[in-house]
């Protein structure tokens, strides 16, 4: 009976959504943009609708109602309350409602800002097109609604590695990130087809682009966080092709950002940000393919029926032609003219664009690179991060570097002077410091790992010094946080990726072994039973010069589906994370696989990734309440 | 350029990226466990386990005529059970084994050679398991059959006299 509303109520969100489309065409024809109510009504209800549908789908899953084809394959009644909610956007079909549903959110919220009726009219039209296209796909090829007759008396379950608190709201993040970014994509549109692609759209534009982008950060540290304890592998970044599928339109989206504040500021670069506002939304979808359509082999392939794959594929290609096409006619082209000065900080931002949008390739390369040579020459290749780290690394040192200086030039070229005076103060007081941490603290003279530190500290230090002789505070903070963040998370990331210590060992109850400087003692095991599933915890004790953590990690047998998984252990603290992981030995059933990790600064990591996207949400907060 | 040939160019690669993501979505997608097998030992340097200046290239190892690859780890229980396979293998059968000591400590690994024997004529260290990966190794134990350069069989687990006659066949 839900269903059969659920299943209405997305009908009817697509019949409104055609007749919205018809409605708007015809009034753009008579070039007749006054009086927004019939299309606000439409838009209204078409997320209303869906809303109601993605409700309905939530309530199939939590009253376990396994009349339905996804409530069946992906429920089970043992499962906690929460992993019943999270499990409706834990498949494929949901998680294409819930895509479409923040779809239209934006254009919903969208409709309720004030500004030019004209601007307003095309985004909701270009939005709108975008629902349409993949409503079509949901209702045909995924339907979430889809019924069994006779009903199963129980569901398959949810993979147990997905049954975690952290992936019930990882994925909404990345959607919010992902799926946010078609606004600004609607709304370049919208700019270009009515030639005003100007100043003012990109006053409007900063806070579509900058609110998903911290959305689309979070959902990313999110996402890294849960593979950081969750899988235990140690490692919280894998170069993983759906990893990168969610780094691609944030790599994007942060050279749009900064392209879109020279075009705010100086009246200029145009087209580039126009082109990045389409690129990025473009990339996002990308990622929903190749995450999608079952190209990969990972736990967020959902989808393996090839007509997705295919649907998908040719929905994300009309977009990318019509959009690119309206690009190529309607490009705006205004030709810049004023004082030009290397020293300026509108240079230095598209320096850094044009490291950004490197960064973006090569990780796309490495991503559909392999995809494509293992589908026509039946060759595999394994791209790892060794490819990226050798690739990345020395344009990373100079990219921070510029970084560093960007936000302390000026826009224009009278006020050189002042930014060489701070020049002068802040290139030696951070180097110095960056010489005393690296010779104090390590033995290793590696140069990557001494540029690393270098040019991270630089940027720290940078930041700092700015944000003391900060005139503008508050225009600034958002950027001053973020950037604060990107220099941590890079220094950490230096310092975990030379200083981490791994061990693996098999050991039985009573061993006591010494590795390294670890002296590893397996002190107990004990059996815990829950509601759906067994846990059995291994008790160890780790002593490093005199300081002893206790860790208990166990492995954990699902009933439904039977499944083993393995639960990791973490003590952290502010310097380093003691990180235990056991499997069970298939060959002896005395000994288990024992795996310690010893992960340095891993806290700052995540505190870093947590500042990127404070400011970016302190800085949409500010622009609201600025307009 | 004009606009007419931009929009031409665009979709013509528009049309060419459609019809490489149709061949990726309608190739074979389905996880082969002996993928390796029928295809060349894969190149790569290796650290001698007993002379750390010595590197070993495993291109090398494919021209010899038969070889048994065995990946083994000190920490690893089931490398034991295996040992004593391999020592017979090497002692009555003449089998050149080359061993690739896996995630290991060096000491470790010497320890346990000392207690229970050296079955391998060579160890290459693969300290973080890249060679392993290479070779499409789910873990350890694994053994591997290089006949001229080609892998020709493969094993995972330890392994045992089913094992050890199935290889002395393939050498006949």
């Amino acid at each position: 009976m839900a269903g059969a509303i659920g299943n209405l109520a997305l009908f009817f969100s697509a019949l409104f959504n055609v007749l919205l489309i018809v409605y708007l065409v015809k009034r753009i024809k008579n070039n007749d943009f006054k009086n927004l109510k019939i299309i606000n009504f439409f838009n209204d209800s078409i997320f209303f609708l869906l809303l109601i549908s993605f409700i309905i789908l939530v309530y199939c899953f939590v009253i376990s109602d396994f009349s339905n084809v996804a409530v069946y394959k992906n429920s089970h009644t043992t499962k906690p309350l929460i992993y019943k909610i999270s499990g409706a956007w834990g498949n494929h079909e949901g998680s294409m409602v819930l895509f479409i549903l923040i779809l239209s959110l934006f254009s919903f919220i969208f409709a309720r800002t004030t500004i030019d009726d004209k601007l307003k009219f095309y985004t909701v039209f270009f939005q709108s097109i975008l629902i349409f296209i993949f409503l079509i796909f949901l209702i045909f090829t995924s339907n979430p609604f889809d019924q069994i007759d006779p009903k199963p008396l129980q569901g398959l379950g949810l993979n147990p590695i997905l049954q975690d608190p952290l992936l019930a709201i990882h994925p909404p993040f990345l959607y919010f990130g992902y799926v946010g970014f078609s606004l600004v994509f609607s709304f370049a549109l919208a700019g270009l087809a009515t030639n005003s692609f100007d100043k003012s759209w990109s006053k409007i534009a900063n806070f579509w682009i900058i609110l998903p982008w911290s959305l689309l950060t979070i959902g990313i540290g999110l996402g890294s966080f849960w593979a950081y304890y969750e899988l235990g592998w140690g490692g919280y970044w894998f170069w993983d092709p759906v990893e990168n599928a969610s780094l691609m339109p944030w790599l994007a989206a942060t050279a749009l950002i900064h392209s879109n504040i020279v075009t705010y500021k100086k009246d200029k670069l145009h087209s580039w940000t126009a082109l990045l506002s389409i690129f990025t939304f473009i990339m996002s979808l990308l990622g929903t393919f190749l995450v999608r359509s079952g190209v990969l082999n990972s736990v967020h392939a959902f989808a393996n029926d090839p007509y997705r794959g295919v649907y998908i594929l040719s929905a994300i290609l009309l977009i990318s032609f019509y959009s690119l096409t309206i690009f190529i006619i309607k490009s705006p082209r205004k030709n810049f003219s004023g004082e030009y000065s290397f020293l300026q900080k509108d240079n230095f931002i598209l320096i850094n664009n044009c490291f950004l949008i490197f960064f973006l390739s090569v990780v796309l390369v490495g991503t559909v690179y392999p995809i494509i040579l293992d589908a026509i020459s039946g060759k595999s290749i394994s791209v790892g991060p060794v490819y990226y780290h050798t690739i990345l690394a020395p344009f990373l040192f100079v990219f921070l570097f510029f970084m560093s200086h960007g936000p302390l030039l000026s826009w224009n070229k009278e006020d050189k002077f002042s930014q060489i005076k701070n020049f002068k103060i802040f290139f030696p007081t951070s180097v110095v410091i960056c010489l005393i941490i690296i010779f104090w603290l390590f033995d290793y003279k590696d140069i990557t790992l001494i540029l690393g530190l270098l040019f991270s500290i630089y940027l720290i230090v940078s930041v700092i010094f700015d944000w003391i002789f900060q005139k503008k505070l508050s225009v600034n903070l958002g950027r001053l946080i973020s950037h604060l963040g990107f220099g941590v998370l890079i220094f950490s990331i230096f310092v975990n990726a030379y200083l981490s210590k791994e061990i693996n060992t098999a050991m039985k109850v009573g061993d006591e072994i010494k590795i390294q400087e670890f002296l590893i003692k397996f002190k107990s095991i004990n059996k815990v039973k829950k509601e759906n599933y067994d846990e059995v915890f291994g008790n160890f004790l780790v002593t490093l010069n005199d300081k002893q953590v206790e860790l208990s990690p166990s492995i954990r047998k699902y009933d439904q589906p039977v499944q083993f998984t393995s639960e990791t252990s973490i003590r952290s603290n502010l310097i380093t994370d003691y990180y235990f992981a056991i499997n069970l030995s298939e060959f002896e059933k005395d000994k288990i696989m024992v795996r310690f990790y010893y992960k340095p600064l891993m806290f700052w990591i995540w505190l870093s990734i947590l500042l990127i996207a404070f400011g970016g949400i302190y800085q949409t907060f500010r622009i609201r309440n600025e307009q | 350029m004009n606009n007419k040939y931009k929009i031409i160019i665009l979709g013509v690669t528009i049309i060419i990226i459609f019809i490489l993501f149709l061949k990726v979505l309608n190739s074979d997608k389905t996880y082969q466990p002996n993928q390796m097998i029928g295809k060349k030992l894969p190149q790569f340097i290796l650290e001698d386990l007993f002379n750390k200046n010595t590197k070993l290239d495993t291109s090398v190892w494919a021209n010899k005529d038969f070889i048994v690859l065995n990946i083994w780890a000190s920490w690893c229980v089931p490398c034991q059970i295996e040992h004593p396979f391999l020592m017979s293998l090497k002692d009555k059968n003449k089998i050149n084994i080359i061993g690739l000591n896996y995630k290991d400590e060096s000491k470790n690994a010497k320890n346990f050679l000392k207690k229970y024997g050296n079955p391998y004529s060579i160890i290459g260290i693969d300290k973080k398991g890249e060679f392993a990966i290479l070779l499409g190794a789910y873990g350890v134990p694994e053994t591997y059959v290089v006949e001229k350069g080609k892998i020709i069989f493969k094993h995972i687990g330890p392994i045992n006299e089913d094992v050890v006659n199935k290889i002395l066949q393939l050498k006949k």
